[in-house]
């Protein structure tokens, strides 16, 4: 976890400093297209989180064994972090290019949506502790990745102006290697301090639930 | 489906009965209508007025259906059935609640809005009946979530409103589409979007309620 930790904060540190001093500029959008570089990286990161989410709440449900719901509660808490992030760095980028802070697009709406349905999750966490609470949050973790699509679907039928994309397309990436290699470097730093901080946070809930037992234990 | 019409018919006397759910509803419904229509009441305001007012409506109601077990919660899940067949049952009671308040609602749409709602009318039906029916089975999903959780009236809107915005999206993109004259097929991705919306929910709540209501 530490290693995890301190390995993606070092190559983030890397992928920060190629981002914003060795990748080209690009042509039209100048340079608050280097906000791509943190953009990308963490709604990758973000949805990952959901997905873990997502397997955590299906294998709690089916199993019952409350390690599958700390793994999922953890995971909600990052990706509603992730979430923020790429919202916060999307709206600056979107004033500085689209001279908007916000526009009804199939993918920004989707983002934000989740990160509502999300915020929905962490509160019911907060609202009803204990197993009861586990299960609703689980079947909120099953309802929002079940959503994802029919909110783009939804969202498309509004209208679209976000950049297509140029990484994760099935003919391959189109963006020149000098821009993908920083990518690349933060994509895999995003997810070592994901996985990092999931598991520093899976095993503060350990120690917290334990705690909680043995102190019902001794009352 | 004996089950679920014995379990619709007990909620339906009840509410006969007392009328608080659907007075509830309804009299929100026709506070959000007026509220809406006298700060903007163009034909254009009339589709989301009208989800905005019924999606609202859904979230009063919707935790009402479960509280109203009270302490026979349990005396419902200790009877020998599919945990399915009481969300199927509720989910309809909802959706008829919803119903309801659709159709007390229009009047005052079409008097505050735009009177072209009565000459759209079979077309409206259409987006109104299958929106409902996603408003319903996602409202109940969640309903029946957190029927005991702390400050449920505040937790249902907020756990409702996310998950249901594609379908209002598409119901609203529907309604302007018929309430400006468009023939039905103009609107096919719309109503195909609700029809989705409404086959994965209803699915996913009848499979997922078991581990809703479960003690």
């Amino acid at each position: 976890m530490r290693v995890l930790l301190f390995l993606g904060s070092a190559l983030m540190l890397v992928g920060v400093a190629w981002a914003l001093l060795a990748a080209p500029t690009e042509l039209f959008q100048g340079a608050p297209q280097r906000i791509m570089y943190l953009h990308v990286p963490s709604v990758v990161t973000a949805y990952v989180a959901l997905l873990v989410v997502f397997a955590g709440s299906v294998l709690y449900l089916w199993r019952r064994d409350p390690r599958w719901d700390r793994l999922a509660r953890s995971s909600a808490e990052l990706g509603v972090l992730f979430i923020s992030m790429t919202l916060l760095s999307g709206a600056i980028w979107g004033k500085a290019v689209w001279g908007a802070w916000w526009t009804w697009d199939a993918r920004l709406t989707t983002t934000l949506i989740l990160w509502f349905i999300y915020i929905g999750y962490l509160m019911v966490r907060a609202w009803a502790p204990g197993a009861r609470g586990a299960r609703a949050a689980a079947i909120i973790g099953i309802v929002g990745v079940l959503d994802i699509p029919i909110i783009h679907w939804s969202a498309i039928l509004l209208r679209t102006l976000h950049p297509q994309p140029t990484v994760f397309r099935p003919q391959g990436p189109a963006l020149p290697p000098s821009m993908l290699i920083p990518l690349v470097i933060n994509l895999v730093a995003f997810m070592l301090v994901f996985a990092g901080l999931l598991l520093l946070r899976v095993r503060q809930e350990r120690t917290l639930d334990a705690l909680a037992e043995t102190l019902e234990g001794s009352a | 489906m004996r089950v679920v019409r014995l379990l619709v018919g007990k909620d339906l006397r009840l509410e006969w009965r007392g009328r608080e759910i659907v007075s509830a509803m309804g009299l929100l419904a026709l506070l959000l209508a007026i509220v809406l229509g006298a700060t903007r009441s163009g034909p254009e305001a009339a589709p989301a007025a009208m989800w905005v007012t019924y999606a609202f409506g859904a979230t009063l109601g919707f935790t009402r259906t479960f509280a109203l077990e009270r302490d026979h919660l349990t005396a419902l899940l200790l009877a020998p059935l599919d945990r399915g067949l009481i969300f199927a049952a509720k989910a309809l009671t909802n959706w008829l609640g919803l119903v309801v308040v659709q159709v007390i609602s229009l009047p005052l749409f079409g008097a505050l809005f735009t009177e072209t709602i009565w000459t759209r009318l079979p077309a409206l039906a259409l987006p109104m009946l299958l929106g409902g029916i996603g408003l319903a089975a996602v409202g109940t999903l969640f309903g029946g979530l957190i029927v005991q959780a702390r400050l449920r009236e505040a937790l249902l809107p907020i756990l409702m409103l996310p998950v249901v915005l594609p379908l209002v999206i598409a119901a609203v993109g529907a309604t302007t589409g018929i309430l400006d004259g468009l023939p039905v097929w103009a609107i096919g991705a719309q109503l195909q979007l609700l029809l989705v919306f409404d086959i994965i929910f209803v699915t996913a709540s009848f499979l997922l309620f078991e581990y809703v209501v479960e003690e």
